[in-house]
């Protein structure tokens, strides 16, 4: 028997390695993608754009979409699902320039939020005086 | 224009597939990121029976950004103003990506079953609500039957 290929397809699945593989079938919680599948930002899935994974809170995102989401100033740091201030696992191999803007984002938030603590305690102590 | 994020796809799939009681909500074919929205009056409330038209736009930082609605159809409401905008903290400050147009569309509805007066957008409107509730209800009822009608 004689076989001619007409034509070929090459198939390749993508799969993150974690220790606990129910991560890999939750969505992200911002795109709704599978976290098999990429961040709308990439092409392709891979360490340009592990998963981040929450230390805080049990959420889990793609490190673009939380990057995106902490970006602006009305998420005041938060995580999107469940509103506590969003910390992450730092477990990485290799740190890239997306996690240290992570990184620095959080710190952002979190100078902010200090600061609104300071100024809270200022106008308390002007009342207190303005009783005098 | 650039190609229609996955999320909004499945999202719009979604509220034609098994859409809100109450609520329709339809992307423009010209504009897949307008949509346009009829919302039923909540019953026991004063827009009973009233069919409202809003419009919904996903801006293009949508779902960093909340989407922009408006109600199309005038109503007398104390959280919402002349031009329909509404004043709601999960279209503002309280916005987050955990939340989708179908959550922001029942957040409105359940704006309309209980408006809030003490926090008003419309200030004549809460005025009138605060000063006599009763007399306020009546007008919302009339504007609904007058503007908020069915579309034959
Ligand atoms: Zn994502
Ligand atoms: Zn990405
Ligand atoms: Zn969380």
């Amino acid at each position: 028997m004689k076989v001619e290929i007409v034509d070929w397809q090459a198939v390749a699945s993508w799969h993150w390695d974690l220790k606990d593989d129910s991560i890999t079938d939750e969505l992200c919680g911002i795109c709704r993608v599978a976290f098999d599948g990429t961040c709308p930002n990439c092409k392709y899935p891979g360490n340009e754009c592990p998963l981040i994974l929450g230390a805080g809170c049990q959420h889990n995102f793609h490190l673009h979409c939380i990057l995106q989401w902490l970006e602006q100033d009305t998420s005041k740091g938060l995580c999107p699902m469940c509103r506590q201030v969003f910390e992450f696992r730092k477990d990485f191999n290799t740190v890239t320039k997306d996690i240290n803007s992570l990184l620095m984002l959080i710190d952002g938030h979190k100078s902010m939020r200090d600061r609104e603590v300071d100024e809270e305690f200022d106008s308390f102590d002007d009342d207190l005086r303005m009783n005098d | 224009m650039a190609a229609l994020p996955k999320r909004i796809i499945k999202e719009t799939e979604r509220l034609i597939s098994d859409p809100v009681p109450g609520i329709t909500a339809y992307p423009d074919e010209a504009n897949l990121r307008a949509f346009t929205v009829t919302m039923n009056g909540p019953d026991s409330s004063p827009y009973e029976k009233g069919i409202f038209d809003l419009e919904l736009y996903l801006p293009d930082d949508y779902p960093m950004c909340p989407p922009k609605v408006r109600f199309l159809t005038k109503i007398y409401h104390p959280n919402i103003d002349k031009l329909g905008r509404i004043c709601l903290d999960v279209l503002k400050d309280n916005w987050s990506p955990a939340l989708q147009i179908r959550t922001i569309l029942l957040s409105i509805q359940a704006l309309l079953a209980s408006p809030n007066p003490d926090d008003p957008l419309a200030n004549d409107v809460a005025d009138d609500w605060k000063k006599d509730e009763p007399k306020a209800i009546e007008v919302a009822k009339e504007w609904t039957a007058k503007y908020a009608k069915a579309k034959e």
